[in-house]
């Protein structure tokens, strides 16, 4: 299997310093943007297997990112965390940011601080073991 | 005119005919049984026909003479006298006039056989007085006339309503229940100066409640050198004063839910520092790795430098205080911020220049809020700097004293704003630094710059820089001065 590679997207050093150190128990290649227009050149040049995505970053905000990323043909299927420190009453409303119902949601929200443990059951299932949605994103 | 004409006794009869008729007058002559003999054409107009008819009949359609007959005392002692009168004209209307009654004999001593009436119509005054005295009465502003000693001998309906039984009294005691004349008085100005002056009160009204009000002072006299009186005219804005509050409590009540909401992503962000520094130590000692130990201990230094500065920040923010004021030279203010960030600026670059105003003149300000929107504009603006591709840059701070406003300016040559960010800097947490701002800084400034009664704008354009501006309307600061003088005063 090729090296997997994992795109982490927010404005904070230390975020992505965090996430870095987490995911490096993982086998994959990890970059970092700390814009979201950044994000975008990588995300089309090097289509990773993970995004791991901030929602308020200034100048263009995560979900800008995001619904171009889902408009986007060869980056659509690349499944995206949302790790936002955005405030969720209960649960994580993704139309609430976007207004265009054909956007699909995100396959992972997270709110911060994030817990260990659940991220990385996430990450396994999304970018190592979800043979489903690999399968998805080569067709 | 030639005397010669009235000498020729046809001519002089003629002429007396003529001035009879002609007179802007009505004209009746009555004996001593008030029979009206004789009346002009003008008087036949204006009260209709009168031959044969007693002159109270005529001019008041009564039966009987008026009591306090003024004919009668002319009759009695032969002097001329002059009343105003009200009677029914021809059409059977009110009319008022002015009447004149003169002894009609050709010698002194002869006893008054005959008077003569002369009477105008005065009804267009009266209805001026009356239009006038309504409008004193009624118009929804204070009215009081006050003489050079400060004692008011008129006072309209609106204001006895409010301030109570005044005639008499003196104004500083019925406006703002003082014992000793107002500073700055500004009907002592007008009584001085014979110009009009318009200024913002606080008085006390016979409630007890204050009243802000509007007052406008204007000389009441023949000339500018003999100014017996002043009328002095108000303004009532206290229930504005209290919905602009109403509004304020409804937006800051707004603002609190917004501000929990940023307030909670900041400190999310922080503890997602804090636990990527604690997992991070964590890592290093487990690999027994110093290089990734102190990656992480630095990550927790920085965040808990976050989490004071984030303190420190909110709680300026959240002080809902009255600006202290005291007079303060606006130059000095500018000068303490040059001193404190002139070393700042030059190590990344910048220049900081002051602007100075030689000329102006001491305010009243709150020195520690407004050092700190200084201290809020001028670190921003040289983090506009350093971020600019430019390598040289400049800071410039002005105090401006122009058109009764006080205003401080602060213009960078830094990176500039589009207009997203323009639109957004005034929001609670918003920052273009990243994790190095709080997102607390102009929102702060806006608040004490609103606290003084002012207002802050900005003119920014992407790449060429960006001007902040506070400007300060002196009457309002002078208002707030005064307000904060005799609130301390009471709390003395």
């Amino acid at each position: 299997m090729d090296e997997k590679v994992i795109l982490i997207v927010d404005d904070e050093a230390d975020v992505i310093a965090y996430l870095s150190a987490v995911l490096d128990n993982y086998d994959c290649r990890i970059y970092s943007a700390d814009n979201a227009e950044d994000g975008f050149r990588k995300a089309a040049e090097l289509k990773p297997d993970l995004i791991c995505l901030d929602i308020m970053m200034p100048k263009e905000s995560g979900i800008s990112l995001y619904t171009k990323l889902r408009s986007t043909e060869k980056l659509r299927e690349i499944p995206v965390i949302i790790i936002s420190g955005v405030e969720q009453a209960h649960e994580f409303d993704f139309f609430k940011f976007v207004e265009d119902r054909s956007v699909p949601p995100p396959e992972y929200y997270f709110e911060k601080p994030i817990n260990v443990d659940e991220f990385c059951g996430v990450v396994d299932r999304l970018a190592f073991n979800d043979l489903e949605h690999k399968a998805k994103g080569d067709s | 005119m030639n005397g010669d004409l009235l000498r020729n006794s046809k001519m002089e009869s003629w002429f007396c005919k003529e001035l009879f008729e002609q007179v802007p007058f009505n004209i009746a002559v009555i004996d001593r049984d008030y029979n009206i003999i004789e009346a002009n054409k003008n008087f036949a107009d204006y009260f209709g026909d009168w031959h044969g008819q007693k002159c109270y009949k005529v001019y008041k359609n009564l039966n009987y003479p008026c009591l306090g007959c003024n004919a009668r005392l002319t009759f009695e002692d032969g002097k001329s006298r002059v009343s105003d009168e009200s009677g029914v004209d021809q059409r059977g209307k009110e009319a008022h006039y002015v009447l004149h009654t003169a002894p009609l004999r050709e010698h002194e001593e002869e006893p008054v056989k005959y008077i003569i009436e002369m009477s105008r119509d005065i009804i267009e005054v009266k209805n001026w007085q009356m239009e006038y005295q309504l409008l004193f009465e009624r118009v929804p502003c204070y009215i009081t006339v006050i003489d050079r000693n400060f004692k008011i001998i008129r006072a309209n309906e609106n204001f006895r309503e409010k301030f109570g039984d005044v005639v008499g009294r003196q104004c500083y005691e019925v406006y703002k229940k003082r014992k000793s004349k107002c500073p700055n008085c500004p009907a002592e100005r007008t009584f001085r100066d014979g110009g009009v002056h318009r200024s913002d009160q606080v008085g006390i009204k016979k409630s007890g409640e204050r009243a802000y009000y509007m007052l406008t002072t204007s000389p009441l006299g023949r000339d500018a050198d003999d100014i017996a009186h002043v009328i002095e005219i108000s303004i009532d804005v206290t229930e504005s004063k209290k919905l602009e509050k109403e509004v304020i409590e409804a937006e800051r009540l707004a603002a609190v839910g917004q501000t929990v909401a940023g307030l909670a992503h900041s400190i999310k962000n922080i503890l997602m520092g804090l636990e990527g520094g604690m997992y991070i130590v964590k890592k290093g000692l487990k690999k027994n790795d110093n290089k990734i130990l102190e990656q992480g201990w630095e990550m927790l230094e920085r965040n808990f430098n976050k989490t004071t500065s984030l303190v420190r920040d909110f709680l300026s923010f959240s002080k809902g205080r009255l600006p202290e004021l005291e007079m303060v030279d606006p130059n000095e203010l500018v000068d303490e911020i040059v001193n404190l960030y002139k070393d700042v600026a030059r190590n990344v670059g910048v220049e900081l220049v002051a602007d100075l105003d030689e000329n102006i003149h001491k305010a009243p300000l709150d020195p520690k809020g407004i050092h700190t929107c200084l201290t809020n504009l001028v670190s921003n603006a040289i983090d506009a700097c350093r971020m600019s591709d430019r390598d040289e840059n400049e800071v410039r701070i002005r105090a401006v004293d122009k058109n009764g406003t006080l205003s401080f300016v602060v213009s960078d040559t830094g990176t500039g704003m589009d207009s997203e960010i323009k639109r957004k800097v005034f929001t609670t947490f918003f920052t273009t630094k990243g994790g190095e701002g709080t997102g607390l800084g102009l929102l702060t400034t806006r608040k004490i710059v609103k606290e003084h009664g002012g207002s802050i704008s900005l003119e920014s354009s992407k790449e060429k820089g960006s001007t902040f501006r506070m400007d300060f309307p002196k009457n309002r600061l002078n208002t707030l001065y005064k307000e904060g003088l005799s609130k301390s005063g009471e709390s003395n």
